[in-house]
């Protein structure tokens, strides 16, 4: 815990904290890169402008070492070394200091984080969450620490490590700030060489999902840098057109579209049904129930609750079904409003009822096949309130974007194969341009369509890493 | 029969010395890619004496079965197989020697389970497959239409490699045999770089070991349990192990449809089973476990004792074991 030992008129303290996170929040998602040695190349030949180092006593001259280098310098530090680590990064002349925070379940910036804010006004705090996992397309065949190869579980299809869920977790948690986040390269216990391609696909991930991330950077990478080794900036030159695709911020008016909801009464980052509806392509954003209300409701065709709901939740839910929704209450017995409809049992596990022009789905007990009913979402769903559907696409993930007015306008892709995949795609709505542009096309190809039934079907040839598409409406 | 990748997955456990991608132990170095083809992540682990060569011989492996995907992908429209299913109706087709040997084993294994197993379901998966995606279920009169199309009899095969459908809406499907035939393919390919020890796994639904690990007799490779209960496991030298299962059950919906489709019926497949085949081939192992998924324990025992050399066990969600034994044993570990 930070001690706050001034004295501070409290009101006027938490409006100045509310406007500094506020102004502190970028429209865009930035790459911070974590360094460990004060030898490091310039910030405009890196291509990157946020260095991180992490604390630890005598940072000084790494510090010291990243300014003159050109960086906006951060100092990463767990929550209780947070004060001694902002001292010293404002008397360094940093810009900020990121707090690692293990568990999601601290929403909000949180009174410490808001006490650190008024003593260090000029320095920009930003919660970090440690969670994330390596991107990656994970083969069945496992390399463990104890000298063992062995299988995963059987998945309908290749299995996608992605940190999709953990960003719309991390929406809900920290709405003031970009969700930020950091993985360890480490699988299981064993550290393989990264490449361009690695950490390409780390880039892309955190920039189509518009979320900041600390890169970790292997510390022999670093020292060639430095060294200006030939083939560690053959590497890192590849990562930069990542970078640099992601560096357009163009578009940050725009934000992510979706028509499920997921109510929770607790954040958790490492659900794995949200897992499983980001890699099937089903766009939601995540709800604790105090954000029930008819406006964060609109445009919700699927609301999935995990939480209990009390009286007043449940009156909320029939209206939502009531207006046309279809609601899927999970482990959730109790007496609700809709149930005066007659049920109809679905299978053994699900009762229907008809609740006005939508419906309440109750599942007793808790989803122990998160893959089988995150289809069983997408066929709820149905091809009417598809937002996207993609065919070839087992190994991609598309994130859309909407305009003010909730018309999608840009759809970002995240290939984790690596390599070039040809990617059909249905999007709702009829939409006369379909641009394309990726690191390795510059902008913009215009893609053929086909308008059919209110969605717009296009192919991306060969999709390797990532790609955008701006839609305009004809 | 098949229409996707949903194929349940093996266990397989090696032992080694490091945890990387390349790894070294007596002169033997292990390297392992993975690559994302015909849906699914084929996987290559293989020993040898050379990173360098292992790779290359491994990269080579993997542009093997790419061309075998080139050919006998329903997917792609140019693809020698989506040409066939256009061209070959009352027509003489010539095929690429590859295509016509797996479709020529496929017909064999047809004969072999009396039509549970047949290619040519590929209009009922067609039917299933969008009510699999959130389409509605079909009509009785839309599975008798698309049945009426499907029978490996009407496959005519004149060799070495020219094929005739005697129906005009005959297609085929080698969703069921054709990542079998890439994996035996691959290994050939491994073979002709030098590899001895390797093991080729195709998304966990078919592995193909050849050799076995340094210092091992052979690759021990735990198989499917829905039960979690049963644990059984196989020790693999030059031999193959396929294992097919039902898509789950929707939790949500009222009819489920599934992926494997008896052509009997017309219907999903409604088998609790998870069945895993060994036998001496790619091919082999992953044709016959969707024909004793489809035959089921009772008809299936009775297929493979009159099959050499080929093994197979059944293993439902509540524990439910039945095996057959003509070829490998096939050990059991758990509790039962």
């Amino acid at each position: 815990m930070i001690k706050n030992n001034s004295r501070v008129n409290r009101m006027a303290l938490g409006a100045r904290v509310v406007l500094l996170l506020v102004l502190s929040q970028p429209a865009w998602s930035d790459v911070f890169v974590l360094w460990s040695s004060p030898d490091l190349p310039s910030s405009r030949s890196l291509g990157v402008d946020d260095i991180v180092f992490s604390w630890k006593e005598g940072i000084a001259p790494l510090l010291a070492a990243g300014r003159r280098q050109g960086y906006r310098v951060y100092v990463e530090t767990p929550m209780p070394k947070a004060k001694t680590a902002a001292e010293e990064a404002a008397k360094a002349g940093c810009t900020g200091v990121i707090l690692d925070i293990a568990d999601a379940e601290s929403a909000g910036p949180g009174k410490d984080v808001e006490t650190l804010q008024v003593l260090y006004p000029h320095l920009r705090f930003l919660v970090l969450n440690l969670n994330g996992k390596r991107p990656e397309m994970r083969g069945s065949l496992i390399i463990k620490r104890d000298s063992v190869l062995e299988v995963s579980s059987p998945t309908a299809q290749p299995w996608i490590d992605t940190n999709l869920a953990l960003v719309k977790v991390e929406e809900r948690a920290h709405q003031t700030q970009v969700p930020l986040y950091t993985f360890s390269w480490s699988d299981q216990g064993q550290q393989k060489t990264q490449t361009a391609d690695d950490y390409s696909l780390a880039v892309a991930e955190a920039g189509a999902f518009r979320a900041d991330l600390v890169l970790q950077l292997d510390d022999q990478i670093q020292q060639s840098l430095y060294r200006h080794d030939a083939q560690a900036w053959a590497l890192w030159n590849q990562v930069r057109s990542t970078l640099k695709f992601f560096s357009n911020r163009s578009a940050g008016a725009l934000e992510p579209a979706a028509n499920v909801a997921v109510l929770v009464d607790r954040l958790d980052t490492s659900d794995e049904v949200l897992n499983l509806l980001s890699r099937h392509n089903i766009p939601f954003r995540v709800l604790l129930t105090s954000d029930l209300t008819e406006q964060n409701l609109k445009g919700v065709d699927i609301l999935i609750v995990f939480a209990k709901p009390n009286k007043e939740i449940g009156e909320q839910i029939n209206s939502l079904a009531a207006l046309g929704a279809t609601v899927v209450l999970v482990d959730a017995p109790g007496h609700y409003p809709w149930q005066k409809e007659p049920p109809v049992q679905l299978n053994e596990h699900t009762t229907s009822y008809a609740t006005g022009r939508g419906k309440v789905l109750e599942f007793p007990e808790a989803i122990s096949d998160p893959e089988t009913f995150a289809q069983d979402i997408r066929r709820l769903l149905g091809k009417r309130n598809a937002l996207l559907t993609l065919w070839n696409g087992l190994t991609t993930i598309a994130v859309p974007y909407k305009d003010h007015s909730g018309t999608i306008k840009q759809l970002d892709f995240v290939n984790y194969a690596l390599d070039p995949v040809r990617v059909q795609v249905q999007v709702k709505g009829s939409f006369a341009s379909i641009q394309y542009e990726s690191p390795e096309r510059a902008c913009c190809e215009s893609l053929i369509s086909v308008k059919r039934e209110g969605f717009t079907e296009f192919v991306i040839p060969d999709l390797r890493i990532t790609g955008r598409v701006r839609l305009e409406l004809q | 029969m098949h229409f996707d990748r949903r194929r349940a997955a093996a266990l397989v456990v090696l032992t080694f010395s490091l945890g990387s991608s390349v790894q070294s132990s007596e002169n033997q170095t292990l390297v392992y890619k993975k690559k994302y083809i015909m849906g699914t992540v084929f996987e290559i682990a293989a020993y040898g004496a050379s990173a360098e060569r292992v790779s290359a011989a491994i990269d080579k492996a993997f542009q093997e079965i790419v061309r075998i995907d080139d050919l006998m992908s329903d997917y792609k429209p140019d693809s020698a197989l989506s040409t066939l299913n256009r061209t070959a109706h009352f027509r003489t087709e010539r095929v690429p020697s590859d295509l016509y040997r797996v479709i020529e084993q496929a017909v064999g294994f047809s004969k072999l389970s009396e039509g549970k197993f047949d290619i040519t379901v590929a209009p009922l998966v067609n039917l299933w497959k969008a009510a699999l995606s959130g389409g509605s279920i079909p009509s009785p009169e839309q599975q008798h239409q698309a049945q009426a199309c499907v029978g490996y009899e009407k496959i005519e095969l004149a060799p070495p490699d020219q094929i005739m459908f005697r129906s005009s809406c005959l297609r085929v499907d080698l969703g069921a045999i054709g990542k079998g035939y890439a994996v035996d393919r691959s290994a050939e390919m491994l073979r002709s770089s030098g590899i001895q020890d390797a093991l080729i796994n195709a998304g966990g639904s078919t592995m193909l070991a050849m050799g076995s690990p340094p210092r091992q007799k052979a690759w021990l490779v735990h198989l499917r349990d829905p039960s979690h209960k049963i644990d059984p496991y196989v020790m693999l030298n030059d031999e193959s192990v396929s294992t097919s299962e039902q898509t789950a059950s929707s939790l949500l919906g009222r009819d489920s449809a599934g992926h494997i489709i008896d052509p009997a019926t017309g219907r999903p497949v409604t088998s609790q089973f998870a069945v895993s085949v060994i036998a001496a081939t790619g091919t082999m192992s992953d044709g016959l476990s969707t024909a004793l998924l489809l035959l089921g324990p009772g008809l299936g025992k009775s297929l493979v004792s009159r099959t050499p050399d080929v093994s197979a066990v059944w293993i439902s969600a509540t524990a439910q074991l039945e095996a057959a034994t003509n070829g490998p044993q096939i050990h059991f570990n758990g509790k039962l």
